[in-house]
């Protein structure tokens, strides 16, 4: 079924870059198996370029290790060339040679292999097929557009079979209805290929879409480590919670246990209201607390409406299934991405339901 | 391409360089390499100031065996340095103004003179009645407008003001102090006779055919050169007053190994001969070769050229009135030139 | 080429390459630029260094270098250098707005125009313009009257004027590439926010500030430091100039090595001032990467008429500085005994032609000496483009920091230094005792003569070449790893096809120059084997300048030919793919 002449396990340890007096990756360890669709996550200067780079063989870790399948490739004593690692990889930019046509950029990975001319021929006509790019096989990089040039790359980066597969950020210089449609792409051939899969974004829907397992990054360090239900459901820190989407962060005033890992909470701007909340972490010893809300867990009704927290109706947004409101529910706090069927008008006022299960409770300096 | 190293204490005669910018050099190197088998004579052939420039750099690790320009100024500083062989002038009958040209230590060796400070007229321009006859009369109104050289950039040039200040001051040893005066009060009265200066002899004939100037006073070398090849066909020569003898000179590095000084010593002993005199006069018949002989009985190679007591060409110190160049060459740039 | 975009990636980290090859350039520009350079400068103030004279330390020549003659020279070099870095900069900008953003007709002539213009060295358009100009010149000959000119032009506008268009080439590339970076969306946000074209000018020009800059700061070193001028003009409308006095400092017997010392390290430090300019103005910006996404930008449409005035005044640019001293040379050579009155008036001759191969009198024959000179230009293209692309690449790969400026400033301050001092140091450091005897004994041979020529053409080339190097994504070359190539297959597919036209135009530029190339010639040939440059000089200065010029003519024509073939065999030889891409200097 896959045609991956060998789809690899990773595992980097203790994975460290510095540069100068700038730490990129401080001590990164993780372990996928074969096939498995790894996706780093994190803002910019998070440190996952760096450690893709480092995978590629174009940067060399100050310390730790890097094993690719059975080999060592990078370690105290050892640094194997990125041609020798049996690597693909997706630019960001793009990175086709500007004097090779199509047809040859995909090639140059088949260059050095065993096949003979017919077969790499063959091999690269199907992937153009399946790229949906036969049309433009004798143009230029300079004659094709953005989303073109990526479905390029892309075929190069298969071309080879390799049993790993990098990605930079491929989607984020494209527009928003390309960037969706080669999502869908890239994700259904790796897949097709069952290489292992390394990609990179600053995206939390791109990286939830496509992954088997989720990296988050920050400051270099690896925060956290999961499949994506666990990371959204039970973000290590705040700054998880944050980097996965909130619609609303608020202080809390006063919380009270109420269940295994429930509190109930009270919030500054709605004195008389009891919040159930999850935590992901003990809370016994007082500390700044926040609650976070996702998106997911607020509902909107009418201010009539028995319970809820009160709050007015800030900015509304159609988004083809519904609306999605801004709503401000206190001084300085408000709450974003709310959604409902119906249209609630700008200054409306409203009431404001929590579902207990997307509402999280945790310290709120965490990172 | 090929390479030359010069590595001292070979098994075989490694034979010497000759740092030369005279123009019947390569005729002469060659035949006497062609006659004389046993060592090689290199030719390092460049103008003067390239040549003295190398040696001046090369310092205390010399790679030239012996270097040959005209004038003698240079070799009275080689000299005075110890940088040259003394007693190296071969055993030859020299004439009067070869002669005055021996230095006392025999360090250097004159193999034939020309002369500066010939009066070269353009006689389409002025006629032979319009030429003055003495280096006073240079300064009166009527012969306004004469043409030198520059010192600083044409090398016979500095002796011819040497001479001079030599002559006018009656110079005969001591300090040059009051001739120096002397000299440079004259070539102010002559700059204010409105005296154009350019750069070198064929600069300043290019000025006389283009009529900017009708005579001037420069090198004989270069007034028979430019008649004998036929682009300034109304060239004319007269001599003034006194004239200065400029030799062409060579010397030997005394810092070489002495198997290379032994075979510079041939060497010069050859261009001294009689079969060595007949080469320098065919060697570049209308450049060089248009020399005065040093030696007894022989006579110029063309019949262009008078006899040298027409020339009245008096010789100068080389000891006394070299390490005097530079500052009088400044001395002419700044008043003179760019004044 | 140096232009503010955003970064498309994160930093490159500059020191991940292994010290070894850092030590290596550091080793080879020791040997071939700072050790003879050093070597001669200090003499400034220990002559006895050398066996210049008997101190250890002294500041007599400093005080000495700055009186006199010498100290005209050094203030007339730098205003002089001043005022014809803002001309050729002001011109060079308008000619590349004119060629690359405007419609106006012929401008792929144009373009080649200018580096006809770059490759013609400056003695050789000084020898035009006075074969023109003079008393019976070349343009007495076809019936013009020039002496209320000559004068005129033999003086210091003639000199800036020369200076100016020597300097013009080299301002003009840099800021064509430049504007060629300059994308259309900053002159539309202008326009759409109300601006007048004038203004939209003004507002978008100094995006390409670091281009101007660095247009300006070379523009003032080739000046600085050009002898070509300083020697024939100068010299003779008494209006000396720094290289000149440092000339005539060393062309007596004995030379004062010291003085020259001081009046080149003044023309090196003169360079500071620009590069502490550009830096200051630059700050942390150094050379930004352009992807080959870049859009072309927009014409400007000229009406008819203005078009048409446009073509005329660049044309007219072109003939003022490139064809009239050509024409001058050309129809100078053709004229028996030029600038001789002749009583039977002009006539025009092939004697000088028919004597470059077999003189009549007996000076040389320019066949050995101009094979010899291509020969050396061959090896010298070739070796200063390997050294060049090297340090170009590193360059540009040290982003921002000290290391960058240092090179910057060291690269800049070399084009400053005069090639007789090169020379010169090139005899102190190579002929020092120990070195012959224990290290290497190439002085007086070929080879050193070849290593002294690279140095001199290798500055200049480097900061050619740094742009468009610059220019090159990394990812391209990364690619190509992660794909499966070695380290110098990766070069070869991914940077190669996009640098093999600047690599060609600077072979060929180090090639035009190497064969010209006087000063270093002159003092470093070995015995017997004189290049044409030399030769030519002996016939200008002494032999026969008539045959002199014919000689430069057929040099030049030599010159032209072998460009021609070049860009001829490239076509011919690389893939279409390369020819589509990448830096071209006659792109418009």
């Amino acid at each position: 079924m896959s045609d991956v002449s060998g789809a690899v396990g990773l595992a980097m340890t203790g994975l460290t870059k510095v540069f100068g007096d700038k730490i990129a990756l401080s001590d990164v360890s993780i372990e996928i198996d074969p096939g498995t669709f790894l996706v780093l996550l994190g803002p910019s200067g998070s440190g996952k370029t760096t450690l893709l780079r480092c995978l590629a063989g174009i940067e060399r870790p100050t310390s730790g290790q890097i094993v690719i399948g059975s080999q060592v490739v990078a370690g105290p004593r050892v640094f194997v060339e990125p041609e020798r690692r049996g690597l693909a990889m997706v630019f960001q930019d793009y990175a086709l040679w500007p004097h090779l046509s199509v047809r040859k950029n995909i090639t140059f990975p088949l260059l050095r292999s065993a096949l003979t001319t017919s077969d790499r021929d063959a091999r690269v006509n199907d992937l153009l097929e399946r790229v949906g790019i036969s049309a433009l096989a004798d143009r230029f990089p300079n004659q094709l557009s953005g989303g073109e040039q990526q479905r390029v790359a892309l075929a190069r980066a298969l071309a080879g079979h390799a049993g790993l597969i990098l990605f930079d950020e491929p989607l984020s210089n494209l527009d928003a209805d390309r960037r969706e449609q080669l999502r869908i792409e890239i994700a259904t051939l790796t897949r097709a290929t069952g290489a292992t899969v390394v990609y990179i974004t600053h995206d939390q829907s791109e990286a939830f879409a496509l992954s088997d397992r989720v990296g988050v990054l920050n400051q270099g360090r690896l925060v956290q480590f999961n499949t994506p239900e666990v990371i959204y459901r039970q973000p290590a820190n705040a700054f998880v919670a944050r980097f996965t989407g909130v619609a609303g962060e608020f202080r809390v005033e006063s919380l009270r246990p109420c269940g295994e890992n429930r509190y109930e909470v009270a919030l500054p701007f709605a004195p008389d209201l009891r919040i159930e909340a999850v935590a992901t972490e003990d809370l016994g010893t007082p500390r700044e607390v926040s609650l976070f809300v996702r998106a997911a867990g607020v509902s909107l009704c009418g201010a009539d409406d028995v319970g809820g927290a009160r709050g007015v109706v800030v900015d509304v947004a159609f988004n083809g299934r519904g609306y999605e409101h801004v709503v401000s529910v206190g001084e300085g706090a408000s709450l974003s991405k709310v959604f409902a069927t119906t249209r609630y008008d700008r200054l409306s006022p409203v009431k404001v339901h929590f579902d207990p299960a997307s509402c999280l409770v945790m310290e709120s300096k965490g990172i | 391409m090929s390479f030359v190293h010069v590595t001292a204490g070979a098994a075989s005669n490694p034979g010497f360089v000759l740092y030369s910018a005279q123009g019947y050099d390569s005729a002469m190197v060659k035949a006497f390499n062609a006659t004389h088998p046993g060592f090689t004579v290199t030719l390092n052939d460049n103008s003067t100031g390239p040549l003295l420039q190398q040696i001046q750099a090369e310092g205390s690790n010399p790679k030239w065996g012996a270097l040959w320009v005209d004038g003698a100024a240079a070799f009275a500083e080689l000299d005075k340095k110890g940088m040259l062989v003394k007693n190296s002038v071969p055993s030859v009958s020299f004439n009067a103004l070869g002669s005055a040209n021996v230095p006392t230590d025999k360090s250097f060796t004159p193999t034939g003179l020309t002369v500066v400070g010939a009066l070269c007229y353009d006689s389409s321009q002025v006629s032979a009645g319009q030429v003055p006859s003495t280096w006073a009369q240079l300064t009166e109104t009527q012969y306004q407008g004469l043409g030198m050289n520059d010192p600083s950039q044409s090398g016979p040039t500095f002796p011819l003001i040497a001479g001079v200040m030599t002559y006018l001051a009656k110079y005969k040893s001591g300090s040059p102090a009051h001739a120096v005066k002397v000299g440079e009060d004259y070539f102010k009265s002559l700059y204010q006779n409105a005296l154009v200066v350019n750069a070198t002899n064929g600069v300043t004939l290019g000025a006389m055919a283009s009529q900017q100037i009708s005579m001037a006073i420069i090198q004989s070398s270069a007034c028979y050169g430019d008649i004998l090849n036929g682009s300034f066909p109304t060239l004319k020569v007269k001599y003034l007053n006194f004239s200065v003898a400029l030799p062409s000179v060579i010397g030997i590095d005394a810092k070489q190994p002495p198997i290379v000084r032994k075979d510079a010593k041939k060497f010069v002993a050859w261009v001294m001969s009689r079969a060595g005199q007949h080469a320098m006069q065919l060697g570049d018949p209308q450049g060089d070769s248009l020399f005065w002989p040093v030696i007894q009985g022989e006579k110029p190679s063309n019949a262009i050229i008078p006899s040298l007591a027409s020339t009245h060409a008096i010789t100068i110190n080389p000891y006394v009135w070299g390490p005097l160049e530079s500052r009088i060459n400044t001395w002419f740039d700044d008043t003179i030139v760019n004044g | 080429m140096i232009v503010e975009t955003a970064p498309l990636a994160p930093p490159r980290d500059g020191r991940r390459r292994p010290h070894a090859s850092g030590l290596a350039i550091g080793a080879v520009l020791t040997l071939l630029i700072v050790a003879p350079v050093v070597s001669f400068l200090l003499l400034a103030v220990s002559p006895r260094m050398f066996q210049q004279g008997p101190q250890w330390f002294t500041l007599r020549f400093i005080s000495g270098a700055f009186s006199g003659n010498t100290d005209r020279g050094i203030i007339n070099s730098l205003w002089v250098s001043t005022l014809v870095a803002v001309l050729a900069v002001s011109l060079a900008t308008t000619l590349a707005w004119l060629i690359h953003r405007t419609n106006i007709l012929g401008r792929r002539v144009w373009a080649v125009g200018m580096w006809v213009l770059l490759l013609v060295p400056s003695w050789m358009m000084t020898l035009g313009w006075t074969d023109l100009l003079q008393p019976f010149g070349a343009a007495n000959a076809v019936g013009l009257n020039t002496r209320w000119l000559y004068g005129e032009f033999f003086g210091p506008m003639g000199i800036v004027i020369v200076l100016t268009t020597v300097a013009l080439p080299f301002a003009y590339f840099i800021i064509s590439a430049g504007l060629q970076g300059l994308g259309p969306e900053y002159e539309d946000a202008a326009r759409i926010h109300g601006a007048t074209r004038w203004l939209t000018l003004r507002t978008v020009l100094p995006m390409i500030a670091p281009a101007l800059l660095s247009a300006l700061a070379i523009s003032f070193a080739e000046t600085m430091s050009d002898f070509g001028v300083a020697f024939t003009l100068g010299y003779h409308s008494h209006f000396p100039l720094a290289t000149y006095t440092l000339f005539a400092a060393i062309d007596n017997y004995p030379a004062n090595f010291s003085i020259a010392a001081v009046i080149a390290t003044v023309l090196i430090l003169s360079t500071v001032p620009p590069i502490a300019l550009q830096s200051r103005v630059m700050r942390s910006r150094t050379y930004a990467q352009l992807s080959g996404r870049t859009q072309a930008p927009r014409r400007r449409e000229f009406r008819p008429r203005i078009r048409i005035l446009a073509t005329a005044a660049v044309a007219a640019v072109f003939f003022v500085a490139l064809g009239v001293p050509v024409l001058g040379a050309v129809v100078g050579s053709f004229v028996r005994n030029l600038g001789t009155y002749s009583p039977t008036g002009v006539h025009f001759t092939w004697l000088y032609y028919s004597q470059i191969f077999h003189p009549s009198i007996s000076g040389k024959s320019i066949g050995a000496p101009l094979l010899l000179s291509n020969q050396l230009g061959l090896v010298v293209a070739t070796g200063t483009g390997v050294l060049a692309v090297v340090l170009a690449r590193r360059l540009v790969a040290t982003r921002g920091g000290w290391s960058q400026r240092v090179t910057d400033v060291f690269l800049l301050g070399s084009v400053a230094v005069p090639g007789v001092v090169l020379g010169v140091g090139y005899i102190f450091f190579y002929n020092l005792s120990f070195i012959t005897r224990d290290v290497i004994n190439i002085y007086k041979t070929l080879p050193l003569l070849m290593l002294a020529l690279v140095a001199s053409a290798l500055p200049g080339q480097t900061r050619f070449m740094a742009g468009p190097v610059s220019q090159i994504q990394p990812s391209l070359n990364e690619a190509a790893r992660v794909h499966g190539a070695g380290r110098f297959a990766a070069w070869r597919a991914a940077s190669l096809p996009l640098m093999s036209r600047i690599l060609l135009w600077g072979w060929l530029l180090t090639f035009t120059k190497t064969i010209s190339e006087l000063a270093i010639a002159q003092i470093l040939y070995p015995p017997s084997q004189e290049p044409a440059s030399v030769t030519i000089q002996a016939y200008l200065a002494n032999f026969n300048p008539g045959t002199g010029t014919a000689m430069t003519v057929l040099t030049l024509a030599e010159m032209l030919g072998v460009i021609v073939i070049a860009l001829g065999l490239y076509r011919a030889v690389t893939p279409r793919g390369w020819q589509r891409v990448g830096w071209s200097g006659v792109q418009t």
